[in-house]
C-alpha cells in the first residue's frame, strides 16, 4: 500500500529536480497558449457569424422590398446558414478548418452551392493547428516519455536502485508513488488552464468533465505504455536512453505510421465519387433543361412532387415563354440528377470516418484527438450534420416558394413573414457526445 | 591524413550502429517509410494528373458542343477549370490537399475552389501525412537524433575518448569522422528523395529549381547531423544530450510551425469570403444589375451610346443594347470582384509571411517554405491558379457578351420571352463557342519561384552559420 508519507517524500524528491519543474512549466505554457489561441479564434468566428447575420438580414429585406414577384425574390435572396462553434470548440478545432461552417444559399440547385467552401488560409491549415487537442494528444505523450523514461534507470545509474528497493517498506509502492507525484502535477498543469477557459466560455460542467476524463485517460494510457516498457524483463539490461528510444518508437508507430497507413488503405478501399462529377452532372441537367421540351422537366419534377401536378400549366399571356415555376422545377430536377452521386459522396465521407474510428483503437493519440473533437462537436459527423441541416433548410425554402409559385397568391410583403429561417443546431457538446472514455 | 583518420572513425561508428539493434531498426524504418511515401504519392499524383487533364478536356469539349443558344445562357452555363499537380508535388504536395482543385467559372460570380482532399481524410492526416516532405522535414530529424545522440558522448562514457585523443587523433578528425558517419546514415533517408528529384528533373521541371530543391533538403539534413554531432560532444552525458535533443526536436519540428500558424491567424485575421461577398454586393448595388437595361445606373451609358451612333432610340442602334449593358456591367463588376479578391489574397499572403518568419526560429519552417515555393505547391501558386482562372472567366464571358452585342439582333432579343418560337429565334450559332481558350495551369516561371524563396534561403543560411559555430565550439571544448 502506498502511504501518505511515501507520497510526501517522493513529492519532495521529484520537485527537487529542476528538470521536472521546467517540464511542468513548459506543459502549462503550451496548454495555456493553445487554449488562448483557440479561444481567440472561436470568439472571432462567433463575431463573424453575428456580423454576417446582421448583413444577411438587411440584404434580404432589401431584396424583398425591391422585387415584385416570388420568382425574383427567390432568385436574389440569399440565406445565411452557419454552424456556431460549440462552447468547447476552442479546445478542439477539429474539422472546422477543413469543412465549411458557413454557407449562403438560395433557391437555385443546391448541389451547385453546397460544395463552395469559405475555409481559411490553406497555408495555415497546412502548417497545422495548435489547439488543446493537439497538445494533449500528440505532445503530451512525448512529455510523459521524457518524465518517466528513466524512472528506474536513473536510480540504477546512480547506483541507488538496490538501496531504495531494500530500504523501502514496499518496493513496489516507491515506484508507484514516484510515478504518481509526477503524473498528477502533469495532469493538473494541463487541465487547470482548460477548466478555466471552459468556464469562461460557458461550457457545461459535464462536458468539461468529459474532456478532463479523456485527457486523464490519455495520460494514464501513455503512462501505462511507458512504465510497462520500463519494467519489461526483456529490456532490463537496456540503458535509460535506449529505453526512451523504444518508447519514442512506439509513439512514432502509433501517432504517425498507423494513421498514415490507414489513410492510404482507406482511400484505396472506400470508393468515393469524384466531387467534380457531382457538380458537372448537376450543371448539365440544369442547363440542358432550357433546350429540352418543357414536359421533360415537368415529368421529372412531378415524379417527386405529385401535389403540384395540376399546377404546371402557365398563362403565356402573363408569363410569356419564361416562367419561374418551370425555372425552379428544373433546378430541382438538376439536384435530383446529381443526388445519387452526392449521397454516395457523403456516405463515403462518413464511411471513411467510421473506419478511422476503428483505426483509432490502434493509436492512442488518434483516439484521444477523435474523442476530443467529438466532445467539442467538431468531428466529421458534426460537420456532415451541418451539411444536412443546410439541405433540410433548403428543402424548407423550396416548400415555401413552391407553394407561392404554384398556388400563386397575390404578391405581398407580409407573406414573407412565413419565410423559413435557418436555426443552427445548438446542441451542447454533452448531449451530442457519441464517444466514450477509453 | 585528416580524412583517413576521420574515415576510420566513421567506419567504426557504422560498425557500432549495425551491431546495436536500435540504430539498425531506425535506419530501416526510415528508409522503408520514405520509399513507401514516394511510391504511394507518385501513383497518386500520376492518377490525379490524368484525371484532371481528362476532366479539363471534357469540360472544354462540352462547352464547345453546346447547341445554338442565346449567348447569355452560355454565360450562365459556365465552364470548369481543373488544376493539374506540378511535377515536384510528388515530394511536396504542400497546400494542394487543402485547396480545392476545381473551380466553376460563370458570369457575374467568382466561385471558390471546390473539393479539397483533406475533407475526405477523416482527420487521419491532421498531424502527419505519408508525404516524402513530411517524413524528411519532421520525422527524419528525430531519426537522426535517435541514432546520433550518443555518437561522441558514448566514447566519453566508455572511456575510449581519452584513448582516441591520446593516440594522436585530433579533435577535428574525431568530430569530422562522427559527422561523416551521421551524414552517411541520414543520406539513407535522403537518397530516395534525390532519386525522385532526378526523375522529376528529366520530366518537365526546370533543372535549376530541382537542384535548389534537392540542395535545401540536403542542407537541412546536414544541419541536423551537425547539430546532433556537436551537441553530443558538448554535453557530458548521453542521457542529457538525449533529453535536450528531444526537446529541440519537439520545439523546432512540431511546435514552432504550428505556433506560427496560430500567431498568424490571431495577429492578422482576414475576413472570410462570405463577408467579403457582402462588401462586394454593397459596392455593386450602386453599379446596377446587368440583366436590366432600364436600371437607372445605365442611363449615362445609353445616352453616350445614342450620341455616338447619332440615333434617337436603342432600337435604331447598330449594336444590341442589352449586350452592351451586359458587357459593360460585367467589366465593372469584375473590377470590383478583383479588387476584393486581390485584397483577400494580400491578407492571406500577409498571414503566410508572419507564419514563415518563424523560419528564423526553426529551420523546418524555413525549408518547408522553400520546398513549397519551389515545388509550386505554395500559397503563391494557388493564388496564381485563382488569378488565371479569373482571367479565363472574364475572357470567355466578355467574349460571349461581344457576340451578344454584335451578332444578336436587339428586337429579336427583346422579344425572346414572347413565345417559344421567339425564344428559338433569339440565338446565335454554336460555332461561336469556339472562343473558349484552352486552360492548362503552369506554376510560376523558375526565376519567380526562386526569387520568392530567396528570403527563406537566407533563413536556411542563417541556420547553417549557427550550426557551423556550434560545431566549432564543440571541437574547441571537446575534452575527455
Amino acid at each position: 500500500m502506498m502511504r501518505f508519507t511515501d507520497l510526501k517524500r517522493e513529492a519532495g524528491f521529484v520537485f527537487g529536480h529542476r528538470q521536472i519543474k521546467l517540464t511542468l512549466l513548459v506543459v502549462f505554457l503550451l496548454s495555456t497558449v493553445s487554449l488562448w489561441s483557440g479561444y481567440a479564434e472561436m470568439q472571432e468566428q462567433q463575431a463573424t457569424i453575428e456580423r454576417l447575420l446582421e448583413k444577411d438580414q438587411i440584404e434580404r429585406e432589401a431584396v424583398i422590398t425591391h422585387q415584385s414577384n416570388y420568382g425574383m425574390v427567390a432568385y436574389y435572396a440569399f440565406h445565411l446558414t452557419y454552424a456556431p462553434p460549440s462552447p468547447l470548440a476552442f479546445a478542439a478545432v477539429g474539422e472546422r478548418d477543413v469543412f465549411p461552417w458557413k454557407h449562403r444559399i438560395r433557391m437555385l440547385a443546391l448541389e451547385g452551392q453546397i460544395y463552395e467552401s469559405d475555409t481559411d488560409n490553406p497555408e495555415l491549415a497546412f502548417l497545422g493547428r495548435f489547439d488543446f487537442a493537439f497538445v494533449t494528444s500528440v505532445l503530451l505523450p512525448l512529455f510523459i516519455i521524457l518524465l518517466l523514461y528513466d524512472l528506474k534507470a536513473k536510480e540504477r545509474e546512480a547506483r541507488r536502485f538496490e538501496l531504495l528497493n531494500v530500504t523501502a517498506r514496499n518496493a513496489h509502492a516507491i515506484w508507484s508513488a514516484r510515478a504518481l507525484v509526477t503524473l498528477v502535477p502533469l495532469a493538473l498543469v494541463t487541465l487547470i488552464p482548460f477548466v478555466f477557459f471552459g468556464l469562461v466560455n460557458g461550457a457545461s460542467l459535464p462536458s468539461i468533465l468529459t474532456v478532463c476524463a479523456i485527457v486523464i485517460g490519455n495520460i494514464a494510457l501513455w503512462s501505462g505504455i511507458v512504465l510497462s516498457i520500463g519494467a519489461a524483463k526483456r529490456f532490463a539490461n537496456f540503458s535509460a536512453t535506449h529505453l526512451a528510444s523504444i518508447m519514442l518508437g512506439v509513439w512514432i508507430v502509433t501517432t504517425v505510421v498507423v494513421p498514415v497507413t490507414a489513410h492510404t488503405l482507406i482511400n484505396a478501399v472506400v470508393e468515393t465519387p469524384e466531387g467534380g462529377d457531382i457538380v458537372l452532372t448537376q450543371r448539365e441537367a440544369v442547363n440542358s433543361a432550357w433546350d429540352k421540351p418543357v414536359e421533360a422537366t415537368w415529368r421529372a419534377f412531378i415524379a417527386t412532387h405529385p401535389q403540384w401536378a395540376d399546377y404546371t400549366t402557365f398563362n403565356p399571356g402573363r408569363d410569356s415563354s419564361f416562367n419561374w415555376k418551370w425555372y425552379y422545377a428544373f433546378q430541382q430536377v438538376g439536384d435530383q440528377a446529381a443526388s445519387e452521386l452526392s449521397q454516395g459522396y457523403q456516405a463515403a465521407t462518413l464511411q471513411k470516418d467510421t473506419i478511422a474510428s476503428y483505426v483509432a483503437l490502434l493509436s492512442p493519440s488518434l483516439l484521444s484527438q477523435r474523442l476530443l473533437s467529438s466532445a467539442a462537436n467538431t468531428d466529421v459527423k458534426a460537420m456532415v450534420g451541418y451539411e444536412n441541416d443546410v439541405r433540410a433548410f433548403h428543402q424548407a425554402l423550396r416548400k415555401f416558394y413552391y407553394y407561392h409559385l404554384f398556388k400563386a397568391p397575390e404578391f405581398s410583403q407580409e407573406n414573407f413573414e412565413a419565410l423559413p429561417q435557418f436555426t443552427p443546431n445548438t446542441k451542447t457538446s454533452h448531449e451530442n457526445r457519441t464517444g466514450k472514455e477509453e | 591524413m585528416i580524412i583517413n583518420v576521420a574515415k576510420t572513425i566513421c567506419a567504426d561508428q557504422w560498425r557500432y550502429w549495425l551491431r546495436t539493434k536500435v540504430a539498425a531498426t531506425v535506419l530501416m524504418l526510415g528508409a522503408i517509410l520514405t520509399l513507401a511515401a514516394l511510391v504511394v504519392n507518385a501513383f497518386h499524383i500520376e492518377e490525379a494528373a490524368h484525371a484532371r487533364e481528362h476532366l479539363q478536356t471534357e469540360a472544354e469539349a462540352r462547352f464547345k458542343a453546346q447547341p445554338d443558344k442565346h449567348p447569355h445562357r452560355m454565360v450562365h452555363y459556365g465552364h470548369y477549370v481543373f488544376r493539374a499537380p506540378t511535377p515536384l508535388s510528388v515530394i511536396e504536395p504542400g497546400v494542394d490537399t487543402y485547396t480545392g482543385k476545381a473551380i466553376f467559372l460563370e458570369g457575374h460570380r467568382q466561385n471558390s475552389a471546390m473539393f479539397a482532399q483533406q475533407r475526405q481524410s477523416a482527420g487521419l492526416t491532421r498531424f502527419s501525412s505519408l508525404t516524402p516532405s513530411f517524413l524528411a522535414l519532421v520525422l527524419a530529424p528525430l531519426f537522426i537524433i535517435l541514432i546520433g545522440y550518443g555518437s561522441v558522448s558514448r566514447e566519453r562514457e566508455a572511456g575510449t575518448l581519452t584513448l582516441l585523443l591520446s593516440q594522436g587523433t585530433s579533435r577535428w578528425q574525431l568530430i569530422l569522422g562522427k559527422l561523416l558517419a551521421l551524414i552517411s546514415a541520414s543520406s539513407l533517408f535522403l537518397l530516395p528523395l534525390l532519386l525522385a528529384c532526378l526523375y522529376v528533373a528529366f520530366s518537365s521541371e526546370s533543372p535549376l529549381v530541382v537542384l535548389l530543391f534537392c540542395l535545401s533538403y540536403a542542407v537541412y539534413f546536414l544541419l541536423w547531423a551537425t547539430v546532433v554531432t556537436a551537441c553530443s560532444a558538448l554535453f557530458e552525458k548521453s542521457s542529457v544530450s538525449f533529453i535536450v535533443f528531444i526537446v529541440i526536436w519537439m520545439a523546432v519540428c512540431v511546435l514552432l510551425p504550428r505556433l506560427g500558424s496560430s500567431v498568424a491567424t490571431n495577429a492578422a485575421p482576414s475576413i472570410g469570403k462570405l463577408e467579403a461577398d457582402f462588401k462586394v454586393e454593397e459596392k455593386l448595388r450602386s453599379l446596377g444589375d446587368g440583366h436590366d437595361v432600364n436600371d437607372p445606373a445605365f442611363k449615362k451609358l445609353k445616352e453616350d451610346l445614342l450620341a455616338k451612333y447619332n440615333v434617337d432610340s436603342v432600337d435604331d442602334l447598330p449594336v444590341n443594347f442589352r449586350g452592351v449593358v451586359a458587357q459593360y456591367s460585367e467589366g465593372r463588376q469584375a473590377k470590383v470582384l478583383n479588387e476584393f479578391a486581390e485584397k483577400r489574397m494580400g491578407e492571406e499572403l500577409e498571414q503566410a509571411y508572419i507564419a514563415r518568419q518563424f523560419g528564423w526560429l526553426s529551420p523546418t519552417v524555413a525549408v518547408r517554405a522553400i520546398s513549397t515555393i519551389l515545388a509550386g505547391t505554395s500559397l503563391e501558386t494557388h493564388h496564381r491558379f485563382l488569378k488565371e482562372a479569373e482571367a479565363l472567366r472574364l475572357e470567355f464571358v466578355q467574349g460571349l457578351n461581344k457576340v451578344h452585342v454584335e451578332k444578336l439582333d436587339y428586337t429579336l432579343d427583346m422579344n425572346r420571352n414572347a413565345s417559344e418560337e421567339a425564344a428559338d429565334k433569339a440565338v446565335v450559332g454554336a460555332d461561336n463557342w469556339a472562343l473558349l481558350s484552352e486552360f492548362s495551369f503552369k506554376p510560376e516561371a523558375e526565376n519567380t519561384r526562386i526569387s520568392n524563396a530567396l528570403i527563406y534561403f537566407l533563413q536556411q543560411f542563417f541556420w547553417v552559420c549557427i550550426s557551423a559555430l556550434l560545431l566549432k565550439a564543440a571541437v574547441r571544448r571537446l575534452n575527455p
